[in-house]
């Protein structure tokens, strides 16, 4: 039977081998990982066997757990330095705009709302299509994703879409019904489908909404207003479109 | 990870609640240790197939508080279709009358 100190130094060594999780990992199973192992040595106390052999085989088993779980942490990493990098590529064509073309002239809040949004729309993308092995899939993806990307930086740096009017509210509102939609679905290619096409149909009422209460933007054109919103619906209704495809081409 | 479905199918276990389980479950075949279990455990929190519950003390334990972890509706419902599927498997193994020491001599 293992000696009560060799007990402790198990517990207090296989403690120390956690510490070599990567830290969320650690904050989430750490203290759950070492009650199991406490309780395992216990249980083999009790059983009056030896620990040694056990406590080489935890340590091994767990030695192989710490290199898995920091591969895939390392492999997270990269995803968002990838990301991170591509938003600073796309963010040099601005920058070059503003040195060298005249009348480009880009200020520093400008660069930031553009940053913020690629690389949130980035690393929307990355973990979204890693979950799907369908090429349809990825582009539907893509464009659905651009697509509201492009609404928003319009609404945000351009300006509301609508003019100067409360109106404008309803696009985060749009874009709410794609991402609970989207959760919902859990990304099932018919959910998302739905989700889709849910968030064209709540695109192409926008207009219609904003007549009725007298956004100023028709001003300028009932048809042209019309028109943007259905080229935003119609991108999503692709999207849609492609999503509904390879569902049914995987049945 | 269908054996840790198994274990939370009927109540809410903690990880070494989970682990004897399976053990039982598994007539002993199958040992899985912290790294392995709590590995899954990760991955079935992520795909939404189990989620952690309140975390309280085992009475049948120590006073340590633990945290407990259960099965959600989309862990239920993946349980049973693999469970469907591997009594399609079995059921096809029958009708061609296939025991499971018919090929224990190369035959």
């Amino acid at each position: 039977m293992a000696s009560e100190p060799f007990i402790r130094r198990c517990r207090k060594w296989y403690a120390k081998l956690l510490r070599l999780y990567p830290k969320p990992y650690r904050e989430r199973f750490g203290e759950g990982m070492e009650q199991t192992f406490n309780d395992l040595c216990r249980e083999r106390v009790n059983a009056e066997r030896g620990l040694f052999s056990f406590a080489l085989w935890m340590f091994f088993e767990t030695s192989a757990g710490i290199m898995r779980e920091n591969m895939t942490f390392v492999i997270v990493q990269k995803s968002i330095i990838r990301v991170a990098l591509g938003t600073g590529l796309i963010l040099l064509i601005p920058l070059f705009g503003n040195i060298f073309v005249d009348g480009w002239n880009w200020p520093l809040p400008a660069f930031i709302l553009a940053g913020t949004l690629l690389f949130g729309t980035g690393l929307t993308y990355e973990p979204v299509v890693k979950k799907m092995n369908n090429k349809a899939y990825r582009f539907a993806v893509g464009l659905a994703l651009g697509t509201a990307f492009i609404l928003t930086w319009m609404n945000l740096a351009v300006g509301g879409i609508l003019g100067d009017h409360p109106a404008n509210l309803m696009y985060p509102g749009v874009l709410l019904v794609g991402f609970v939609g989207a959760i919902i679905a859990r990304l099932k290619p018919h959910g998302m489908s739905r989700a889709l096409f849910a968030m064209a149909l709540a695109m192409a009422l926008v207009p219609v909404i904003a007549l009725i209460v007298g956004a100023p933007a028709f001003a300028n054109g009932v048809v042209a207003v019309f028109g943007l919103h259905a080229f935003f619906a119609m991108l999503w209704i692709v999207s849609a479109l492609l999503f509904r495809r390879g569902s049914v081409n995987r049945l | 990870m269908l054996h840790i479905l198994l274990a939370l199918s009927t109540q809410e276990r903690h990880g070494y609640g989970i682990m004897k389980e399976v053990e039982s479950d598994s007539q002993g075949k199958v040992k899985m240790g912290p790294g392995t279990l709590y590995g899954s455990i990760g991955r079935m929190i992520e795909a939404g197939l189990i989620r952690e519950s309140d975390k309280r003390v085992d009475p049948e334990m120590d006073d340590e508080r633990r945290v407990y972890y259960k099965i959600t509706a989309l862990g239920q419902a993946t349980l049973a279709a693999e469970l469907e599927r591997y009594r399609e498997v079995v059921a096809v193994a029958k009708k061609k009358q296939l025991a499971p020491n018919s090929f224990a001599y190369g035959i």
